[in-house]
Order: C-alpha cells, then structure tokens, then sequence
C-alpha cells in the first residue's frame, strides 16, 4: 500500500502541470487568416486576399449580399435574408472563423497559409 | 476471500463510475462538451488501489454502459467519450507508476486535459474538419483545468475515506 501522503494535494507537478497548460492557452499560435474563402452553395468559388481592401458581390440563392474586406477584417454588409444573422456576426478576422448565411446559401470563412498542425 | 473483496470493489466503483456518469450527462452544459467528469474520481482509484487493466475496465464500461442508458451507443459522442477515456487514464497510469511528484489534484487535471485534448483532435480532424483546433481549445483548456482541480480534490476526499476501509478488506 502507497503512503497517504504521497497524493495529498497540491506538490511541485501540480502547479507546473497548471502553468504548462496556461501557458499553452495564452501562447498558442497567433492565428493571423490570410485568404477570405466564400463559397455559395456548398462550392468553394471564391478567394480572396485578406489584405486587399474590397466590396465584393455575392449573388446567393435569395439575392444579392456585399461583402466587404477592410484591415485584414471581412463582414457582410448587406444581404437580403430574413433575419440579418449573418450581418449582426459583424467583423471576423481570425483563422478558423467564419460567418454563414443560411438562408442565402452564403459561407465565409478565413484560412491561413496552411491547414491545422491537426488537420494537416 | 481477496478476489471477492476486489471483485466486490471493481464493482461498485463501477456502478458509481457509470451512474455519476449518466447523472452529469443528463445536465444541460453551458458549452457544449463540458462536463465536470465526476466519475474520473473511480477512474483515478482503480488506478491507485488496482492498476491500469482495472481502471481501463473500468472506463470502457463506464462508456460503453452509460452511452447505452442515454441511447447514444457508436455515436460520435460516444466514440469521443471513449477515447477520451482511454487516453486519459493511459496518461494517468504513466504519471501514477511513474512516481513523479504530482498529487491526486495534479493526476486528475492532467487526465482532464489529455480527455478534452483527445476529443478536440478527434472532432477537428474527423467530424468537423473546416473548424480550427487552436480556434476553439482555449476555452476548453481552461475549463477543464477547473472541472479537474474539483474532480482532484474529491478524488482526494474519497481517497483518503476509502483507503483504509480497502486496506482492511485486501490486506
């Protein structure tokens, strides 16, 4: 039988185990997107450059959204669904985020250079 | 006489391991995926009192049983449930044999991250492949390290209750 002691709370392990994995969430990977992907209909048609500002029109299955991209951020401004969900998401600009219109048939989403460590 | 008392203890740590474990699921999460993990506590004492074959059995029941009285057998959330299971009660196997200065507090939290680890590997590379892993983890990280401290100091209640009464029992 192992001494109780041994397991009584809080050793030296503990607090690095806590640090390590603070230390993980604080530094992870800055996740800076570097290609706006919107893709209307489940395919993936358009690209384009993060860093370029621009107004794009998207024809989606209801009508007509504008999107815009300014400072490396990307929103909808306009679209004609019902209930705005996909312009009230506002400004995305990390990698991994992303803004979907349902009604419209409208996904955007913001990739970096390469995939995941994970996925990849 | 010996291998009643631990059949008799392999059992109810079971059964508790799989009601508490049912009895969590049944809680509405705030974000989807988060759960205390109370049944890691018999998880973690099957690995102090028995080894890692015992705890193993142990969660793999607890998932396979539980899934099956919430009805959700070789679902996804079954399939995260036990790998998640397993890999961390493999992690805390290594770090209990391996007598490194961490207490029941620092085993469970570990055991925590590595189960929420897992699942987040798994959902962002099998199930939900567009979505980010460093997008989402953080929020999980961090509440998994609270949901592991509670987990760990109960543990440690339970452990310091129990321990005497199994020593009388085995020994």
């Amino acid at each position: 039988m192992r001494s109780e002691s041994r397991f009584r709370p809080l050793k030296i392990g503990d607090i690095l185990a806590i640090v390590f994995f603070l230390f993980f969430v604080f530094f992870l990977p800055k996740n800076k997107g570097e290609k706006v992907i919107i893709s209307v209909d489940k395919t993936n048609d358009f690209v384009y450059p993060l860093n370029q500002d621009r107004e794009i029109i998207i024809n989606g299955k209801l009508g007509e959204a504008k999107v815009v991209i300014r400072d490396g951020r990307v929103r909808i401004l306009n679209s004609p669904c019902p209930l705005k969900i996909c312009e009230k998401k506002g400004w995305i600009s990390k990698k991994g985020d992303f803004i979907i219109c349902v009604p419209n048939r409208v996904i955007i989403r913001i990739e970096g250079k390469k995939y995941d460590a994970v996925t990849e | 006489m010996q291998s009643l008392n631990r059949i008799a203890f392999l059992s109810v740590f079971t059964a508790a391991s799989i009601s508490l474990f049912v009895i969590e699921s049944l809680f509405p999460a705030p974000i989807p995926g988060i759960r205390l993990g109370l049944a890691n506590i018999f998880i973690i004492l099957a690995l102090i009192f028995f080894g890692l074959k015992e705890a193993l059995l142990i969660g793999i029941l607890k998932s396979i049983i539980g899934s099956l009285i919430l009805a959700r057998l070789l679902t996804p959330t079954f399939i995260f449930s036990i790998s998640g299971t397993m890999a961390s009660t493999l992690i805390m196997w290594l770090i209990i044999s391996s007598r490194l200065p961490f207490s029941l507090l620092g085993i469970s939290i570990v055991g925590a991250e590595t189960h929420i680890m897992i699942q987040l590997i798994l959902a962002t590379s099998i199930f939900l492949p567009g979505v980010s892993f460093f997008y989402i983890s953080p929020i999980y990280i961090l509440s998994s390290i609270i949901t592991g401290s509670v987990t760990g100091i109960l543990t440690y209640l339970f452990y310091s209750k129990t321990k005497r009464r199994y020593k009388f029992c085995v020994d």
